[in-house]
C-alpha cells in the first residue's frame, strides 16, 4: 500500500479489485466475480424503488422470468425513492451500479453525463429488446440526444386528486378546461361552507409549476438550465404565500407533521395535485373518496400535460447487456408480467400490457379512464427535457418553497435563492 | 482523592534509567514479545490505516477540490472554504448546530448533576434508579429512537395533548419550525444518562472529613455545595463539559430520523452534519462536503483549546495530582 502523497480512492478500490481477482483465480472455481457460473448461468442485479407491495409484484413476475429464461438469474435489492438514489449514486461512483435499475426522467441526463447509462440502441438493433408496441409514443420519454437510456414500463400524467365528498357537498364539478380562477374559486367556497382548507399546497409541486409555465408558452427545464425567470416565480409563489394566508391552502406545519402521509387523505385539504398513478394511496390511508380532476388551465384549453413515465435503464458497465435487454424486453412487453404488476408502476406502457391487464379495482380504472379522457381531450404534449441536476433543483424547489410558507423566508429572498441554489445545482 | 493517580505516579518505571547491556537470550524475547505484540495489534492498525486514516487523507485532499464522485477531483485551492461563508445555508446550519450546543450540552450536564447528587446519597432502591436514568444514554442514539421522539412529538400526540391539556397548544413540535429543535435538544437532555454515571464517581471521591467540618463551622448545604462539592468534583465536571460539547456538535442521527431526512421543516433542524451529508450524498458535491468535515474539525479543535484555556480559572486540582 502507498504509505504517503495523495492515496487516490480509485487506486485503493483497483487494489482491492485487483487482489479480490487474484483471490478469485487462485480459488479456481472459474467464478469470475458474481455473475458467471460454470453452466453458463448469469446472474443480474436489478435495483428498484418502493415499498413492499411493489417488491411482492416484482418478485413474482422475476419468478416468472426466471421459469422462461432458466439461464438467466435476478438478484433484487429495493429502498424507498430518496434511500434508492443515495445508495445508487455511491454504487455508481465506485464503478459497481446495478446491471438493470428503475430510473425517472430527472436522471436521464445527469447519469448520462456521467457515463452510467447504457444506450439500449445497440441492443435493440440485435433484436434482443423490442421497441415496438409502445402507446401515445412514450418511448421517447427514455430518449435523450438520439440515445435510447431508458424504457418505459408505465405511463402517468399529473393530475388534480380530489377529496369526492368535499366536493359533491360544496356542489363542485371539476370540468375540463377548467380555469386557475374558477378552481381557487372552488377552493374557498369549500373553505367557506365545508370548513377544510382546499389544497395542500399547490405552489411547491415543481412538475405542476412546468405545467402552469407550459400552458403559459414557457417550461420549467430547458435542455441545460431553467425556462423561466424571477418575475414568473416571485408571482407565483407570491399568490401561493397570499392564499396560504386566507386559509385557503391547508397550513404547513400540518402538512410536515403528517408526512409521509398525506394531508388529503387525513382530511386536512380537499384536493392535492400528484401523479395519477399515486391515486391508489390516498384510499389506503384515508377513508373518504378519492377521485381524479383535470389540471386547471389558463386559456380554458391547454393543460400543459405530457405523459411521463417510470422506466428501465441498464448500467453501461454491465458484462451481461444481452441478458439485461432481455429481461427489460420481458419486463415491458409481456402480459403475463403485465397482470402480475397491474398500475403500480404507472398505466402499462405497451399496448400487449395494456389490453392483457384489465382493472378491476375502481381505483385503477379511474386511473386508466383518467388518461383516456386526457388522451381524448388532445392536451397531451411532449415532455420537456430534464437537463442534468434536475433532481437536485426539484429537491431545492419544494424545500425553499417550504421555507417560504412557514414564513421563514420572503417571498423575494426565496425566489433569488432557488435561483443562485438551481443554477449551482444545474452547473455542477 | 488522588490515589488511584499517586500509586501510578510513583510506580517504578519499566525501563531502569542506566540500561545495563542486555543478554542476547533477552533481546531476541524482547524482539519476539514486540513482534507479538505488533500481530495482535495489526487488526487494530489495518482497521486505522485503510477506515481512519486513510479517508482523512483523502478527505482532505477532496477539500481542496470539486469533486462530484464520478469524475476525477479538480484542484480548486480555498474556494469551497469561500464558498461555504457565502452560502446562506451553511450559515442557518452553524447556527442551528450553535443553538442546538449552547442551549443543550447545559441542559443535559445540569440535569445530570442534579440527579447525581439526589443518587449519590445511599438510600433503598438505589441501583435501581441509576439504571433507569441510564438506560437512555444507552439506546439514546439509536434510529428508532428517533422514531419513537418524532411519534411523541407530532400533532395530537403525547407532548401536545399535555400542552393542550395546560393550556398553550403548538399544534406538535415536529412540523413547527420554531419548535422543532428543541424536541431534538429534549432528546439530548433525557439520555443524561452517561454524564450523571460519570458525576456519581466523581462524587463518591469528595472526603466525608470536609463536610463534617463544614458543618461545624455552621455551613449550610448550599454553601457546603458550592465551597466543597463543586470545586472538589470540577476536573469531573471538566470532563463531561467537554466530552458532550464535542459530541453536541456531531448530531445527526436524531435531526434526520425526526425530520424524516429532510432537515426540515424550513431548515429548521439543519445541523451541520445534515447539510454535510445532503451536500455530499444527495447533491453529490463531495469536495464541499470534505471541507464542511475539516471545517468542523477546526471549530470542534477551537472550542476544545478554549475550554482547556479556560480550566485554569475554575478546575481544582490537587496539588499533589498535577
Amino acid at each position: 500500500m502507498q504509505k504517503n502523497g495523495n492515496v487516490e480512492r480509485r487506486t485503493i478500490l483497483k487494489a482491492a479489485g485487483a487482489s479480490a481477482a487474484v483471490l478469485g483465480l487462485a480459488a479456481t472455481t472459474g467464478c469470475g466475480g458474481d455473475s458467471d457460473s460454470g453452466d453458463g448461468t448469469v446472474t443480474i442485479r436489478y435495483a428498484w424503488w418502493g415499498a413492499e407491495e411493489r417488491a411482492k409484484r416484482i418478485n413474482q413476475t422475476i419468478a416468472l422470468f426466471e421459469k422462461k429464461y432458466p439461464k438467466i438469474k435476478v438478484k433484487t435489492d429495493f429502498q424507498d425513492y430518496v434511500a434508492f438514489w443515495e445508495k445508487f449514486q455511491t454504487q455508481a461512483a465506485g464503478g459497481n451500479p446495478p446491471d438493470v435499475f428503475q430510473n425517472a426522467v430527472a436522471y436521464l441526463r445527469k447519469y448520462d453525463k456521467r457515463g452510467i447509462l447504457l444506450d439500449l440502441k445497440s441492443q435493440i438493433d440485435a433484436g434482443n429488446l423490442s421497441l415496438d408496441g409502445f402507446r401515445a409514443g412514450v418511448e421517447k420519454v427514455g430518449q435523450v440526444d438520439g440515445k435510447q437510456l431508458g424504457i418505459p414500463v408505465g405511463s402517468n400524467t399529473m393530475s388534480l386528486v380530489i377529496d369526492q365528498k368535499v366536493f359533491d357537498k360544496a356542489g363542485i364539478k371539476p370540468e375540463q378546461g377548467w380555469t386557475w380562477d374558477e378552481y381557487f374559486k372552488a377552493l374557498k367556497k369549500i373553505h367557506d361552507t365545508e370548513k377544510i382548507s382546499g389544497d395542500t399546497g399547490y405552489f411547491g409541486v415543481m412538475y405542476l409549476y412546468d405545467l402552469y409555465l407550459r400552458q403559459n408558452g414557457k417550461a420549467f427545464f430547458t435542455e441545460d438550465g431553467l425556462g423561466f425567470d424571477e418575475a414568473d416565480l416571485t408571482e407565483w409563489w407570491a399568490d401561493g404565500y397570499n392564499r396560504l394566508k386566507a386559509g385557503i391552502i391547508t397550513d404547513p406545519k400540518k402538512i410536515q407533521q403528517l408526512r409521509p402521509k398525506s394531508a388529503l387523505a387525513s382530511g386536512d385539504a380537499a384536493s392535492e395535485f400528484t401523479w395519477d398513478n399515486f391515486a391508489v394511496r390516498y384510499s389506503t390511508e384515508g377513508d373518504s373518496t378519492y377521485a381524479l380532476a383535470p389540471i386547471p388551465t389558463t386559456d380554458g384549453k391547454q393543460t400543459g400535460q405530457y405523459l411521463a413515465s417510470l422506466m428501465l435503464s441498464a448500467s453501461a458497465r454491465t458484462e451481461h447487456p444481452k441478458e439485461v435487454a432481455q429481461f427489460i424486453d420481458f419486463m415491458v412487453h409481456d402480459p403475463e408480467a403485465a397482470k402480475i404488476m397491474g398500475y403500480d408502476r404507472g398505466i402499462l406502457a405497451t399496448t400487449e400490457q395494456f389490453d392483457a391487464f384489465k382493472p378491476t379495482d375502481p381505483v385503477s380504472k379511474e386511473i386508466a379512464q383518467y388518461e383516456e379522457d386526457t388522451s381524448a381531450a388532445g392536451v397531451l404534449g411532449a415532455i420537456t427535457p430534464h437537463p442534468s441536476g434536475a433532481d437536485t433543483v426539484e429537491a431545492t424547489f419544494l424545500r425553499i418553497a417550504d421555507d417560504m410558507s412557514q414564513g421563514k423566508t420572503k417571498v423575494a429572498d426565496a425566489v433569488k435563492q432557488f435561483f443562485s441554489e438551481a443554477k449551482a445545482a444545474l452547473a455542477a | 482523592m488522588g490515589t488511584a493517580v499517586t500509586l501510578v505516579k510513583d510506580s517504578p518505571p519499566q525501563v531502569p534509567a542506566e540500561r545495563p547491556a542486555r543478554p542476547a537470550v533477552v533481546k531476541r524475547r524482547g524482539r519476539r514479545e514486540n513482534l507479538a505484540g505488533y500481530l495482535f495489534m495489526s487488526p487494530w492498525i489495518a482497521g486505522f490505516l485503510l477506515l481512519t486514516a486513510g479517508p482523512m487523507v483523502a478527505s482532505l485532499y477532496f477539500a481542496f477540490t470539486d469533486y462530484n464522485l464520478f469524475n476525477s477531483p479538480k484542484w480548486i485551492g480555498l474556494d469551497n472554504f469561500t464558498k461555504m461563508f457565502d452560502d446562506p445555508r451553511w450559515q442557518k446550519s452553524v447556527e442551528v448546530t450553535a443553538k442546538y450546543v449552547i442551549i443543550g450540552t447545559p441542559l443535559k450536564l445540569l440535569l445530570a448533576l442534579g440527579v447525581a447528587l439526589l443518587l449519590a446519597q445511599s438510600r433503598r432502591g438505589q441501583a435501581f434508579y441509576r439504571a433507569a436514568f441510564y438506560a437512555p444514554s444507552l439506546i439514546g442514539a439509536s434510529v428508532s429512537v428517533g422514531f419513537v421522539w418524532r411519534a411523541l412529538f407530532s400533532d395530537d400526540a403525547v407532548v401536545d395533548k399535555a400542552q393542550t391539556f395546560l393550556g398553550f397548544h403548538t399544534g406538535g413540535w415536529v412540523g413547527d419550525a420554531d419548535w422543532v429543535l428543541y424536541s431534538l435538544v429534549a432528546l439530548t437532555v433525557w439520555q443524561f444518562g452517561a454524564p450523571m454515571v460519570i458525576f456519581l464517581a466523581g462524587l463518591k471521591q469528595v472526603p466525608r472529613e470536609l463536610y463534617e467540618a463544614a458543618e461545624v463551622d455552621g455551613a449550610g448545604p448550599f454553601r457546603r455545595f458550592w465551597n466543597i462539592t463543586l470545586p472538589v468534583i470540577s476536573p469531573v465536571l471538566f470532563f463531561n463539559v467537554l466530552l458532550e460539547t464535542i459530541h453536541s456538535f456531531q448530531i445527526f442521527g436524531s435531526a434526520y430520523v425526526v425530520s424524516n431526512g429532510y432537515c426540515g421543516p424550513a431548515d429548521a433542524t439543519l445541523v451541520y452534519t445534515c447539510y454535510l451529508y445532503q451536500k455530499g450524498f444527495k447533491e453529490a458535491q463531495m469536495g464541499f462536503a470534505s471541507a464542511m468535515a475539516w471545517m468542523l474539525l477546526l471549530a470542534v479543535a477551537l472550542v476544545t483549546a478554549v475550554l482547556f484555556w479556560s480550566q485554569k480559572r475554575w478546575v481544582h486540582y490537587e496539588e499533589d495530582a498535577r
